[in-house]
């Protein structure tokens, strides 16, 4: 399988001076499930920003698909979906149903295709019978679904979870959690960072350790876990049953 | 807290939901126009309807009354102010200044007229969907030479999907701080300072993260329209309203 995103030396300075990302180089395949773990303020939102342009390169690049984000974000935002660590400050339409339209409509899409589409994932995420509420009222486990849902009818190819556990009960973490992996199973790439390795690390292929801006660890999970507490990040407890078994899905 | 907010859409279907667009905000336009120059009886007529379809709206009068104590005071100064600069007859004096009878009626009628236009504001926002007000007023725009009628449309349009995010600041920002008992501080002008400069910066990056969300979502000024059409019963309803309106002009 080929690399749907590369980073080359990718490095970010904020307008304040803080270095978000320091020389990170990063290959990822198509179709791998990748979990990227590190404290508070390690540059893990920093590093997922780069991937649709939310922010630009200081220096280095970024390349998704082959298509250089610099020189071509909108089309790096249709390949790359995002689900943002605050699900209140994705929410951008009126009613639930207009926020899941929000991006088809944006990709000028007819209207039967987006009502097609927005109809799907409303359903694939639960949400059908309060399509015609306001986002605001929504509890934060819809609100996360809610996103997921914005994300899903917009048909990308790589999935960006920005903490998508945080703030969820033990349901909420498992509808998540398998929204992710019906994608994962649908051929999307996946990324999900996280410091609680324990909710997701059973299905990842791949675990990402960031450290002040750069990556510090990277492997299979089984080969890297036993390190996790050095960056912050707790240590699953279950783990001497195997990766596996830490599965919230069982 | 962010159902309490009265420049906010609600969902719903309404006549007014489903009236098109186009006609809505012509309509709104003259009501504003209209209502400006209506005398106490036409304001009354005027009134009835739109307080009945409001109160069809499913939205508590109650709570909305609540919310727009910021134009009550508004309202009071224009009232005020009316009232003192009006010759006439005075009906009472205190301390220096002569209420006049003629003011009391000026003022008055000042004041019910703005809150009729304001009134028609209202049930606009909540009736009608950013993407909605933006389609329309691109369609009224488009046939003008030298206006970009897309880009104003879009400007619109997020400036009426903005608001909500300011008022709900506000009262998020209020809430924290009546959480802390800011209520015993006596003086309001520190308060109003102590509350304005978070609202301020808050504002600033809820708009922020909001234009991100957008962005990554790959907003831009072209995007699929939602879909105009005027059937016969928007025709009916759009020719009903102008009626009335012109009831009301001749009153
Ligand atoms: N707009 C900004 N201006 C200046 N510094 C910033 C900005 N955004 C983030 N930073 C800094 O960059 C560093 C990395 O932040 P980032 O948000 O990527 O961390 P994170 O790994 O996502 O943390 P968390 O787990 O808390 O979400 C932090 O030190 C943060 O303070
Ligand atoms: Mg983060």
């Amino acid at each position: 399988m080929s690399a749907i995103i590369e980073m080359d030396h990718l490095t970010h300075r904020f307008a304040d001076g803080t270095v978000g990302l320091d020389g990170v180089t990063l290959e990822i395949e198509a179709g791998a499930f990748v979990v990227i773990a590190g404290a508070n303020g390690s540059g893990k939102t920093t590093l997922l920003r780069h991937l649709n342009g939310l922010l630009l390169p200081t220096s280095g690049s970024v390349r998704v698909a082959g298509v250089c984000v610099q020189e071509n974000p909108m089309k790096s935002r249709v390949l790359v979906g995002m689900v943002f660590q605050d699900a209140d400050s994705q929410i951008v339409g009126e009613t639930v149903r207009d926020d899941v339209a929000f991006g088809p409509e944006n990709l000028r899409l007819d209207r039967v295709e987006i009502d097609r589409r927005v109809g799907e994932a409303l359903s694939a995420t639960g949400l059908i019978h309060l399509a015609d509420k306001r986002p605001h009222l929504l509890s934060g486990g819809e609100k996360r679904r809610l996103a997921i849902a914005g994300i899903l009818a917009m048909r990308p190819r790589v999935i960006v979870f920005d903490e998508p556990f945080a703030n969820l009960d033990y349901p909420g973490v498992r509808q998540v959690l398998d929204q992710i992996l019906q994608q994962h199973r649908a051929g999307c790439t996946i990324i999900v960072t996280t410091h609680d390795l324990e909710k997701v690390l059973a299905h990842a292929d791949r675990l990402i350790f960031m450290r002040e801006g750069r990556i510090e660890g990277d492997g299979p999970p089984p080969a890297l876990i036993a390190r996790a507490e050095s960056f912050g990040v707790r240590h699953p407890r279950a783990v001497h049953l195997g990766v596996e078994a830490l599965s919230w899905l069982n | 807290m962010a159902e309490l907010t009265a420049f906010a859409y609600q969902p719903g279907v309404s006549i007014l939901h489903r009236l098109d667009v186009r006609m809505k905000l012509a309509l709104v336009a003259a009501a504003s126009l209209i209502s400006l120059r209506l005398d106490f009886p036409g304001i009354g007529l005027m009134a009835l309807p739109l307080l009945s379809v409001a109160a069809g709206c499913r939205r508590s009068l109650r709570i909305q009354a609540g919310e727009l104590r910021w134009i009550g005071l508004l309202l009071a100064f224009v009232f005020s102010a009316r009232v003192l600069s009006t010759d006439g007859t005075t009906v009472l004096s205190v301390l220096a200044l002569d209420i006049t009878g003629e003011g009391l009626r000026e003022g008055a009628l000042v004041c019910l007229r703005l809150s009729l236009v304001f009134l028609v504001g209202t049930l606009l926002m909540a009736t009608t969907r950013s993407t909605e007000i933006k389609t329309g007023v691109q369609w009224f725009l488009q046939p003008l030479p030298l206006v970009p009628a897309e880009r104003v449309g879009t400007m619109l349009g997020l400036l009426v999907r903005f608001i909500p995010v300011i008022f709900e600041e506000v009262s998020r920002a209020s809430d924290a701080q009546r959480a802390r008992a800011v209520e015993n501080r006596r003086n309001p002008l520190r308060r109003a300072v102590k509350l304005g400069i978070p609202i301020m910066s808050r504002v600033f990056e809820r708009s922020d993260r909001l234009a991100l969300a957008m962005e990554a979502r790959c907003y831009s000024e072209r995007r699929t329209q939602p879909s105009l059409r005027a059937a016969l019963k928007d025709w009916v309803l759009f020719g009903l309203s102008c009626g009335w309106l012109v009831v009301l002009l001749a009153v």
